[in-house]
């Protein structure tokens, strides 16, 4: 009999909770002709984002490229993503779990952790039983199925989750853990990448619970603060806290964006990439921030990425300013036998925005003028959809669908409107999708 | 969202001319868990809009006691205050019960006809809902979605078109029922 690594059941009660082929299973639950078929999303990616669970069992995995999931599944049925209705239920997927405890944190669009400690008593149930009705009040609202995972802390949760999928919900006391770990290989716990999994197995670690019983000593010695803390989570202390509440702020701001058929057009590429820039700044003004840093790249159609990055005068978060620095580095960059098919920035070094300082040159003037103008082209796009005013440079790109080939099909949700719903906006309503007779 | 809560918990005062004990509190903000409203609680506290007594009952705050302010007003009579609508609900909590169970659809067809239901009308459909005697509910036939009276018969259940065009559907094996029409709408 080997011995526990633990006591205590739960000295606090843990869940993790995970959306079961999120994406395909939002498209299957709302279209009963897809129940029970290989289902595919990512079309518009030209890669499967998301995959039904008939659809793995028949080798589809994350990544595939179309091609290669219609060679290997010929019935697939292959969607474009609808991320609006995607968000729409990720968003009662939370809400459905802070019906139980206020302390949510939304770890990814489909999954979440929760903290349910103490809630025995109020709720008058056992954690297990609050668990199942976490579960019972998702898989009926979303109209498909959730893995639920129980545990004493974040690290092992996530193992618990996993541990049977489809809709399982498992639970690992203290006291169980170490029967759990000793099946569970070392690569597969939460934050463990390649690096540590080649380490660890070079120490002959291989699974769980061989790691959970190396001596804290070692750990310390060997690896990095995260890795100890892992090891501490494996032996059943409680030691990440749950992050709740919305993201409020970023350290870095992206913009990637594919167009098909691939550009080798100065113009077009050009006006790719401005858009995203565009967009970027966006995002900048909606969280009050500033960037410093700005990294630009082409990814050609062989998929070489060929980027630089360059610093501003000072912050901003106007794509004027950006590409007045971008532009003379679009010239480097673009190689005119070169056929596109990405572009992108990276904004870094990111501060709150605020335009007070005086400074000798007149740059305050001029940043608040381009604050004022900014400010109503904001009020523009909030009032009449995302793009009705965007800058001459981006021009092409906006006159040009994003895709020429397939992956230019748009969700059937933005096709199916209901009177007084535009392409722009649309009630935020899941609707079921197919004919009702 | 806070000041939200404070309304409903001063309407509850108003018109119980007393504060909701904690299980109170739960229907009258909405939450499910005696936690959550413990925990609001203990923020209002913190901003004295709550107090409690030694026995841990609710006691109102400073809040509740204020005069409430209704704009600054020049002449004749105040503007009608939010005070004044804190009775009244929107167009989407009189027509949505369960939120996160509630789906849109559109109609196509004209089976449910007889009861006022066209072609073209979008209806709100509860998930997941216990359907009763005489609902209308979405079902799912042969892959497809269809609208149909419920109709329970002592143990047997059938579905029964509003029209009579159609025949019921008497179900071979297990009726699948989606979800429970709770309005419809028509927008001209």
């Amino acid at each position: 009999m080997e011995p526990p690594l633990t006591l205590g059941s739960f000295p606090r009660a843990i869940l993790h909770i995970d959306g079961d082929a999120f994406f395909a299973s939002c498209e299957q639950s709302r279209r009963p002709k897809l129940q029970g078929r290989p289902v595919v999303t990512g079309k518009e990616r030209g890669i499967a984002a998301s995959m039904s669970y008939e659809a793995k069992a028949r080798g589809v995995t994350r990544g595939m490229r179309l091609a290669e999931i219609r060679k290997r599944c010929p019935e697939a049925v292959i969607l474009p993503s609808d991320y609006e209705t995607y968000s729409l239920l990720s968003k009662r997927f939370f809400a459905i779990v802070r019906r139980y405890t206020p302390e949510v944190e939304a770890y990814a669009i489909d999954e979440c952790f929760g903290d349910l400690t103490g809630l025995r008593r109020p709720l008058r149930m056992s954690y297990l039983q609050i668990a199942e009705r976490i579960k019972r009040d998702l898989d009926t609202a979303l109209g498909f199925t959730f893995s639920v995972g129980l545990a004493p802390n974040k690290v092992i949760a996530k193992i618990a989750s996993t541990w049977e999928k489809p809709s399982g919900l498992t639970a690992i006391p203290g006291r169980e853990l170490h029967r759990f770990l000793a099946q569970w290989p070392v690569e597969k716990v939460w934050g463990i990448g390649h690096q540590t999994t080649a380490l660890l197995h070079k120490h002959g670690v291989k699974t769980a619970l061989h790691f959970a019983r190396q001596p804290e000593a070692w750990v310390k010695k060997h690896f990095s603060k995260p890795f100890y803390q892992i090891w501490q989570e494996l032996n059943g202390i409680y030691v990440f806290e749950l992050v709740t509440g919305e993201q409020e702020t970023y350290h870095t701001i992206q913009k990637v964006k594919t167009f098909t058929p691939p550009s080798g057009n100065r113009e077009f590429v050009s006006a790719q990439l401005a858009k995203n820039i565009e967009n970027a700044c966006m995002k900048l003004r909606k969280y009050q921030l500033a960037t410093e840093r700005v990294l630009i790249f082409l990814r050609s159609q062989d998929f070489h990425d060929k980027g630089l990055e360059m610093d501003l005068s000072g912050p901003t978060s106007f794509p004027n300013d950006i590409l007045r620095v971008t532009s003379p580095a679009f010239d480097d960059l673009f190689a005119p036998a070169t056929l596109y098919r990405a572009t992108g920035v990276i904004l870094c070094k990111l501060s709150e925005a605020s335009y007070g300082q005086l400074d000798l040159f007149g740059e305050v003037i001029r940043l608040q003028r381009l604050s004022n103008l900014y400010e109503s082209v904001d009020t523009l796009r909030a009032k009449y959809g995302k793009h009705t005013v965007f800058l001459g440079a981006s021009f092409l790109a906006h006159t040009h669908a994003q895709h020429d080939s397939e992956r230019g099909h748009l969700p059937e949700r933005q096709q199916v409107l209901l009177p007084g719903e535009t392409p722009r906006r649309r009630l935020g309503i899941p609707m079921f999708m197919g004919d009702v007779h | 969202m806070d000041s939200h809560y404070l309304k409903q918990i001063q309407a509850f005062y108003r018109s119980h001319k007393r504060m909701p004990s904690y299980s109170e509190l739960m229907a009258v903000v909405g939450f499910r868990s005696k936690n959550a409203a413990y925990k609001l609680v203990e923020r209002f506290m913190q901003r004295d809009w709550l107090e409690k007594d030694v026995k841990g009952k609710l006691l109102p705050g400073r809040l509740f006691q204020d005069l409430p302010v209704l704009g600054t007003v020049s002449a004749g009579f105040p503007s009608p205050a939010d005070e004044e609508l804190t009775d009244t609900m929107s167009l989407d909590d009189y027509l949505i019960g369960n939120k996160e169970a509630t789906y849109i659809l559109k109609v196509n067809g004209n089976s449910m006809i007889d009861a006022g239901i066209l072609s073209g009308d979008m209806l709100l459909v509860e998930r997941g809902a216990d359907p009763r005697d005489g609902d209308i509910v979405i079902a799912q036939v042969d892959r497809e979605w269809t609208m149909k009276y419920f109709r329970r018969r002592g143990v047997s259940v059938f579905l029964e078109a509003a029209n009579k065009d159609y025949q019921p559907i008497h179900p071979q094996e297990e009726l699948k029922i989606a979800a429970v029409v709770r309005a419809v709408i028509r927008k001209y």
